[in-house]
């Protein structure tokens, strides 16, 4: 019974995360801002699904194939947000490094 | 219908969001549309297989994780050099 309870909990958060991290893409109108929402699905929606397959799944092979996914897809993202956002400053300011230097000021 | 095909289900309103995103934009909102479409298809196809009780069906999310990472990656190199 308290198994039950916690797989639909973790999985509500998982779905509430989802959906609503979707209409955070579709809000912000900046692709840098757009691009921060594909982070809560990747790393905490799947935890919460994967964590959810540990309690109610019996086969250790789904549980694993499970894991592996939660892994890619958390690793993966980040290099993806980079590449994207690399790529819409290039389009941006024509450039990659930037030229500009910035400076630390310590007050 | 267990509580993982209606955590499919629910996810799946998520595509929505993202199919607005994909069709309204810029070409890199369209990409982040197309990431974040990925990502929620993967998480509601290892849903489906865990309702389902096909543990074959995992492969997909996982080859769909895989494959949309390189996607993913040859629309932003493309979008940065020729587009």
């Amino acid at each position: 019974m308290i198994a039950r309870i916690a797989i639909d909990v973790l999985l509500g958060i998982a779905v509430v995360v989802t959906v609503l991290s979707a209409v955070g893409v579709a809000v912000m109108r900046d692709p840098y801002q757009k691009l921060h929402y594909i982070a809560p699905p990747a790393s905490l929606g799947v935890v919460c699904v994967v964590a959810a397959l540990f309690i109610g799944e019996a086969q250790k092979l789904a549980v694993g194939k499970a894991v592996l996914i939660a892994l890619l897809l958390f690793f993966m993202n980040a290099v993806i947000t980079h590449a994207t956002a690399r790529a819409h400053y290039v389009r941006e300011k024509g450039v990659w490094p930037p030229k500009e230097e910035f400076e630390v000021v310590d007050k | 219908m267990n509580a993982w095909l209606v955590a499919a289900a629910g996810m799946s309103l998520s595509l929505i969001p993202c199919a607005v995103v994909c069709l309204r934009g810029g070409p890199v909102a369209r990409l982040v549309g197309l990431e974040m479409t990925s990502v929620c298809n993967s998480l509601v196809l290892l849903l489906l297989a865990e309702g389902f009780q096909r543990t074959l069906f995992y492969d997909v999310a996982l080859s769909l994780a895989l494959l949309s990472f390189g996607g993913g990656l040859v629309f932003a190199r493309f979008l940065e050099r020729w587009l």
